[in-house]
């Protein structure tokens, strides 16, 4: 019976083609819409995701203390850690190191060539704390860490920038007048999230930052250290000792606040998700007051239809045909066109969607939400606009129908 | 022993109005219907000849009385009851004909029987059967807009035969034709009678009632006259 009913349906969708069409067409567009709209907020969350993972995401961050008088928050403190205190935390069980960094910024000059860097003063381990990698020449190491020498590794853009084409290798570059040999180039990261450049950097080791462009009267003082754990399930317990051990180091006192403050890359990635998360719910949200107003249309059409076909009602009626038999064929025929329409809707946005990550290559996931979104939002449109429409139909008296000019 | 196809007894039909006034539609009508009879039913409009129609169409309920189809009280059956019975015992042919006017004429001709689940095959097969009987071989698969109005009244003739009924309601069957083709749509159903089929027509013209070999005339509600047609004299 049921292939009997939706015979007759298709046959009746068939019949008015261009009006079933464009009915389609509104949960075409909505259903591809929602799944667009998915798709890229799955970008989005995916993107995150990969600059975190450049980042490293086993990572503790230890930052100035957050200054607060009055309630208010005053911004970052002066830093309070020192070399010697990221030594100490280097020890600790669970981590794999940690490093530092002092950082600062200068126009950096080679020959004709001039460009604004960021300069980061640092130990060898920030390379693994970074993740890193050397694309050509070599690090600094920790002798040369400790001799101050004036030795830089350097990213692509600056590669870019001031040497063109040259082997930078074994050049010299000028910052505030100083020369700074380079002897390793670091492998590109493209930008961050905030679209800052991270290849535009110039790494060296940190005495020589702080001997040679700072000049710092606050001697050994680390802008941002970060400590790399073994495990992720260890971060708490490391985060709880490194704590405890600063702490005892800086001998605070037992109520007074940290003058420092950590904070866990983990925590942040998850909070980043969750926004990116909710970013594509909302997405999705908006996209699918499309399919809403899509299923409307399947609505409208279809008390046009049953009112348009009152006497053929009737007819059908009155040659044997059980109510329920009637709301079926008026129900499957708008289950049909929801279907159909959100089959090719489907199939539009999954299009659309390649088509746009290939314009901005990026790689967009297709998604088995989006099939099963679509699927079931519509049966569900599908029923829910051919509901009250097949009911009237249902309901109507056969001798009234029969008699409807 | 002749077969008794329809009886009714003592049936009424009252319309209730808005306000609490109510109107006696049919009052007390009684008449059997034999096989094979060809009955022509008779009266001006407001008489309640199609109140009748619709209660022995099984479209309608009477508000008292019995209605015995083929021996079994139908009067108080439920929608469903009806929808069955109207499926497999009834067939139907109307003033305005009522065919999907995007189908095939074989669709249409064989429609009553998807209600009683046969399959494609076979009911394209009993409707190519059924054109050949009225004298539309070869049109199974044009539209009812290919054709005349006379043509599409057969259509629904052949339509009206397809589940084997008791009895055939034609109401106003050319009240939609010109004399010429009325005359034709007549011929084929008295055709039909000589092979058997029951016929109950509602008309109020007097020359296609002249078809039919008995004659029930319903006034104000109530039976006027029941018998030969020739025997009528206005």
């Amino acid at each position: 019976m049921i292939w009997q009913i939706l015979r007759e349906a298709w046959v009746s969708i068939s019949a008015y083609k261009m009006r079933s069409f464009l009915t389609m067409l509104g949960i075409v567009i909505g259903v591809a819409a929602v799944v667009l709209m998915v798709a890229a907020g799955q970008t989005v969350q995916n993107e995150i995701t990969k600059t975190f993972d450049s980042m490293g995401t086993n990572l503790i961050i230890i930052a100035p203390a957050e200054t607060v008088s009055g309630g208010v928050r005053g911004g970052r403190g002066r830093p309070s850690v020192t070399f010697d205190d990221v030594a100490a935390l280097r020890e600790l069980p669970d981590v794999e190191t940690a490093s530092y960094v002092i950082s600062t910024a200068a126009q950096a000059v080679y020959g004709a060539n001039n460009y604004g860097v960021s300069i980061y003063g640092t130990t060898p381990e920030y390379l693994k704390v970074g993740n890193w990698e050397i694309e050509d020449g070599m690090s600094f190491t920790e002798k040369d860490l400790k001799s101050g020498k004036p030795y830089a590794i350097i990213g692509q853009t600056v590669v870019d920038e001031l040497f063109g084409l040259q082997n930078p290798i074994g050049k010299t570059l000028r910052l505030r007048g100083k020369p700074f040999t380079v002897i390793g180039v670091l492998k590109s990261k493209g930008d961050n999230l905030m679209g800052n450049d991270q290849d535009n950097i110039v790494m060296m080791p940190a005495t020589t930052v702080r001997q040679r462009l700072k000049g710092s009267n606050r001697p050994q003082y680390a802008d941002i250290a970060f400590i790399k754990v073994t495990q992720e399930d260890r971060m708490e317990s490391v985060s709880n000792r490194a704590e405890f051990l600063l702490r005892q180091r800086h001998r605070l006192k037992e109520k007074a606040p940290n003058d420092f403050s950590l904070h866990l890359m983990t925590e942040m990635v998850e909070k980043v998700r969750q926004i990116g998360f909710i970013l594509s719910m909302l997405l999705a949200a908006i996209a699918s007051i499309s399919l809403v107003v899509g299923s409307i249309g399947i609505m409208n059409m279809m008390l046009v239809s049953v009112t348009e076909r009152t006497r053929e009602i009737g007819t059908r009626k009155a040659l044997g045909a059980p109510n329920k038999w009637i709301m079926l064929q008026f129900l499957s025929e708008s289950i049909l066109i929801s279907f159909i329409g959100s089959f090719f809707g489907m199939i539009l946005g999954v299009l659309l969607s390649q088509i746009g990550g290939a314009l901005y290559e990026i790689d967009v996931p297709i998604s088995i939400w989006s099939v099963i979104i679509s699927a079931s939002v519509a049966i569900i449109v599908g029923i829910l606009s051919g509901m009250m429409p097949a009911r009237k139909a249902m309901k109507l008296d056969p001798i009234e129908a029969l008699r409807y000019q | 022993m002749t077969q008794i196809v329809i009886r009714i007894e003592d049936l009424c039909k009252t319309y209730f109005m808005e306000g609490g006034t109510k109107q006696d539609v049919l009052k007390h009508v009684q008449f059997k219907i034999q096989k094979d009879e060809f009955v022509a039913i008779m009266g001006h409009s407001g008489s309640g000849k199609s109140t009748l129609m619709n209660i022995l169409g099984c479209l309608d309920r009477p508000t008292s009385g019995n209605y015995f189809l083929e021996g079994k009280n139908i009067a108080q059956a439920t929608d469903k009851e009806l929808a069955i019975i109207r499926g497999k015992r009834i067939g139907f042919v109307f003033q305005n004909f009522n065919l999907m006017m995007k189908r095939s004429l074989a669709d249409n001709v064989s429609l009553p029987l998807i209600y009683q689940g046969v399959g494609q095959k076979e009911r394209y097969k009993k409707a190519v059967e059924l054109l050949e009987k009225v004298g539309l071989k070869g049109y199974e698969n044009r539209l009812p807009t290919q054709i005349s109005g006379g043509m599409q009244q057969r259509v629904a003739i052949a339509r009206s035969l397809v589940n084997n009924p008791a009895i055939i309601f034609a109401d106003e069957p050319t009240g939609n034709l010109d004399t010429r083709t009325s005359v034709e749509i007549m011929n084929l159903f008295t055709e039909l009678n000589k092979q058997g089929i029951t016929i109950v027509l509602v008309t109020h013209e007097e020359d296609i009632a002249d078809f039919a070999k008995r004659l029930i005339v319903i006034q104000d509600g109530q039976i006027s006259y029941d018998g030969p047609r020739e025997d009528y004299k206005t």
